[in-house]
């Protein structure tokens, strides 16, 4: 058994009144990898800003290598031993792979001079330490998000690091990327370096954790060795109940559903490459694929949101024109993205100012906005969503993710769209509300509404579709029935290179 | 409904609140002209409040304009010499017998107009930065201006109609009904009317607005077209208060104008926007310049007023928006 380097215990913490851990505990070994799991808001990050001095603690023990700690800022714990890598980076794209690591600690020649060289050696040796292959004169910003990734992983070290905190680290990866950063944990596990790696990708964490710890409602739940347990209980323990559906048996869409989007040859660049399928009345139709694999590019052509090359459009049989987001709206084509802070929110406007702006015309009143008319249909829309908000003037940006999701719907919903294009639609939102979102999906599809899902998650495609497309290197290489839409035969045709595509 | 009650209440609480803060920036402007009066009285008398009454209009108006291209996220440099030099141009037209005195006003707007366009263009059909296509067009305006007119200054009427509409009516400064009448107008187009609301959307995120189904190009464009053709009214207002306007003049005016805005609670960054605020944020402006004329020569200081009203209004810039940031810290 290895040496035990940070044992937390029994750690409260208050914002306010409001109890945000509540005996909350964590064990972290020399040369491990545990996972931390649970739902958005359950206290994982809270409990890792108390680990790195970020905040104070209001009672419980940090022991960290065998010595009890008080860290007052993040300087102390750095100073102990102990980096994070955040989910997102922060380091400055401009600048070498050497100068990012060295920021603020920079070597100097003759008193007054940066001395590059020397920087550069120096993290020559941190790269082969780490184990990847970059240039140290790269500049960052010509680098993969991936790479970047690895260069903070090398700045940590670079502190001495014993203890490496990774917050979602693969959330922008794609999965050779993924396979790349596992590798470079799996030497820094073999180093004797303790990890703690929060994330909520089931597969990851069966592949490179240890042990897992799971949290729900600020407390500690329990810690299980990953080996000897299955999905089904960890996702038991973060929740207190069984939630995945099951995988859907057959279509629910009728045979002979008419078809209300038609897709003919469409092709953009590299991204996508004479893609061609067909959404029926009623169809939630899944789009499959690894990352990068055009899914996104797909939809975003559909939705006027960027320029096709060539290809043809039809609703409802009859060929459309769509170059702008405005054109698509037109025809009822909605698209909810998966970065609903970049392309969906007004995060600063208030849930009815989200939930009407796609609709403002129909508010206007003989030349005026009628907010009240505006609010109640907010209101109206937002409560069958089941939208949990103390009020419709609340600012999006307090919402959880979950719950901003759902305004971005209630926004199509009040548009009346009839096809809904869902990118990744449960990314970033815990798994309570997930469930929700599926049964909203089911919900939409009754009604009439037709729907494109995007979805990395297989469980989800599977959950979900009524028919699955699958797409490789923008080219589509599958269609097929919910029955044949085993993981092991998504996979094959996520991975056929080449393209040796099938109508 | 539970939930009814809920957003009827929470509707209250919003407009307390936004009220709250225009109550703010009067309370700073009346302090303002209380120090002023107690440290020289002279500064209330009669002919002083309809001096800074009238000299009003044409910032006010310029900010009112320009609160559309900041609310987008933007900014426009060029006001101030696009109204200079719709005002010179239209004078000389006038000055030389082309066209009467009535036609110099949509001549000077329709000036302002097309400049406003030409940034809209820059900025939201060619993606330039707004600061730099303003910058841009500040400069070919006061230098084509100047070009076209070839004459140091060019004259306006005194004690015509032109003057008594917008400026001075027998001692009543008529300008200030303008300004209330085109405070109301901007407040509907800001808020009641779709353009407003979707320039406050595009200054919040531009790209989910563009991708809600809304024609973002057209609405940043309409953004500075309200800009410019304000930039044409407050020249109507320059050009009625002066006899010469010459196209050095109003050296400065966006600064001011633009201070104003901000003062008023405009964030810098898009997306919210007070009408009202920038009306009295140009009227704090007006009361500090003449206020600090008053002071300095009652007590006899011998330095030149614009120059402590330039460190003045700085100042209050500065912390007015310094003041902006830390209350939303708090609120976070």
């Amino acid at each position: 058994m290895k040496k035990v380097i940070l044992k937390m215990t029994d750690i409260n913490k208050s914002f306010s009144g409001v109890k945000a851990l509540k005996g909350a505990a964590l064990e972290l070994r020399a040369g491990e990898v545990h996972a931390l799991m649970g739902e958005n808001g359950a206290g994982k990050s809270t409990l890792m800003k108390i680990l790195t001095g970020i905040y104070e603690k209001d009672s419980g023990q940090v022991e960290v290598f065998g010595e009890q700690v008080e860290f007052a800022d993040v300087k102390e714990s750095q100073n102990a031993g102990i980096a994070i890598i955040h989910q997102e980076l922060n380091m400055m794209k401009d600048l070498t792979v050497a100068q990012n690591i060295f920021i603020g600690r920079e070597y100097i020649k003759y008193g007054i001079f940066i001395d590059d060289r020397r920087m550069e050696k120096e993290a020559q040796k941190l790269l082969d330490y780490v184990g990847v292959k970059i240039p140290p004169s790269a500049r960052l910003g010509n680098l993969t998000v991936g790479k970047q990734q690895m260069v903070e992983i090398a700045k940590a070290i670079s502190f001495n690091s014993r203890l490496l905190i990774l917050d979602e680290p693969t959330a922008a990866l794609t999965s050779v990327e993924v396979d790349e950063l596992f590798r470079i944990m799996n030497e820094l596990k073999a180093k004797g370096i303790g990890m703690i790696y929060i994330s909520h990708r089931m597969d990851e964490i069966k592949r490179i954790s240890d042990r897992v710890t799971v949290m729900r409602d600020g407390e500690y739940i329990g810690t299980v060795n990953t080996s000897e347990t299955d999905d089904a209980e960890i996702v038991k323990m973060m929740v207190g109940r069984v939630i995945y559906g099951e995988k859907k048996e057959k279509s629910n869409c009728p045979e002979n559903a008419p078809v209300v989007l038609e897709v003919q040859n469409l092709n953009a660049g590299d991204s996508v490459k004479n893609v061609s399928f067909s959404l029926k009345k009623g169809e939630i139709l899944g789009f499959s694929g690894l990352m990068g694999a055009g899914r996104t590019e797909v939809a975003r052509l559909i939705f006027g949101a960027d320029k096709k090359e060539s290809g043809v459009i039809k609703i409802n049989g009859k060929e459309v024109s769509i170059d702008t987001p405005e054109k698509a709206v037109s025809y009822g084509i909605s698209y909810i993205s998966e970065d609903r802070k970049r392309y969906g929110l007004l995060l600063d406007k208030t849930v009815t100012d989200n939930s009407v702006l796609a609709s403002i015309p129909e508010f206007v009143k003989s030349g005026f906005i009628n907010d009240r008319l505006a609010e109640k249909k907010a209101c109206e829309v937002n409560s069958k969503l089941r939208t949990k908000t103390p009020s419709m003037s609340q600012i999006l940006r307090n919402l959880s993710g979950g719950n901003q999701q759902k305004v971005v719907v209630a926004r199509w919903l009040i548009e009346n769209s009839d096809i809904f294009i869902f990118d990744e639609p449960t990314r970033g939102i815990d798994i309570g509300a997930k469930s929700e979102m599926y049964e909203l999906m089911d919900e939409l599809v009754k009604k009439g509404k037709s729907i494109i899902m995007i979805s990395s998650e297989l469980a989800e495609i599977q959950r979900c579709s009524d028919r699955v497309v699958v797409m490789c290197e923008g080219r589509i290489t599958a269609q097929l029935p919910v029955e044949k839409a085993t993981q092991e035969n998504i996979m094959k045709y996520a991975m056929m290179r080449g393209g040796e595509g099938v109508a | 409904m539970k939930t009814k009650a809920l957003y009827d209440n929470s509707r209250l609480k919003n407009i307390l609140e936004k009220s709250k803060q225009n109550l703010i920036i009067v309370g700073a402007l009346a302090a303002l002209v209380l120090i002023f009066y107690f440290l020289n009285p002279n500064f209330l008398n009669e002919y002083n409040i309809i001096s800074m009454a009238q000299s009003l209009a044409p910032y006010a108006i310029l900010g009112l304009g320009v609160t559309f291209a900041i609310a987008t996220g933007g900014i426009d440099l060029s006001i101030g010499t696009v109204c200079i030099a719709s005002s010179v141009v239209a004078g000389k037209l006038y000055t030389d017998g082309l066209i009467p005195l009535w036609a110099a006003i949509p001549v000077m707007i329709a000036i302002g107009g097309v400049f406003g366009l030409i940034n809209g263009l820059l900025i939201a059909k060619l993606k330039l930065p707004a600061f730099i296509a303003t910058l841009g067009t500040m400069m070919v305006s006061r230098g084509l201006s100047a070009i076209i007119v070839n004459a140091p200054n060019v004259f306006y009427p005194t004690g015509t109609w032109f003057n008594r509409l917008f400026s001075n009516n027998n001692g009543f400064p008529s300008g200030l009904l303008w300004v209330l009448g085109f405070t109301l107008l901007c407040m509907y187009l800001m808020y009641k009317n779709k353009t407003g609301r979707y320039i406050l959307s595009i200054g919040s995120n531009e790209e989910a607005t563009r991708l809600s189904g809304i024609n973002t190009e057209k609405y940043k464009i309409a953004a500075y077209v309200i800009t410019g053709v304000a930039a044409g009214i407050a020249a109507v207002f320059w050009s009625s208060s002066f006899v010469t306007v010459a196209s050095a003049t109003g050296n400065g005016m966006e600064l001011d104008a633009i201070a104003g805005v901000y003062i008023g609670g405009t964030s810098a960054a898009g997306g919210v926007a007070s009408v009202g605020g920038s009306v009295i944020g140009a009227a704090m402006l007006v009361v500090i310049r003449s206020g600090l004329n008053f002071v300095l020569a009652k007590y006899n200081v011998s330095v030149n007023s614009t120059y402590v009203t330039y460190v003045l209004t700085g100042v209050i810039v500065v912390f007015s928006v310094l003041i902006d940031i830390l209350k939303n810290k708090k609120k976070k």
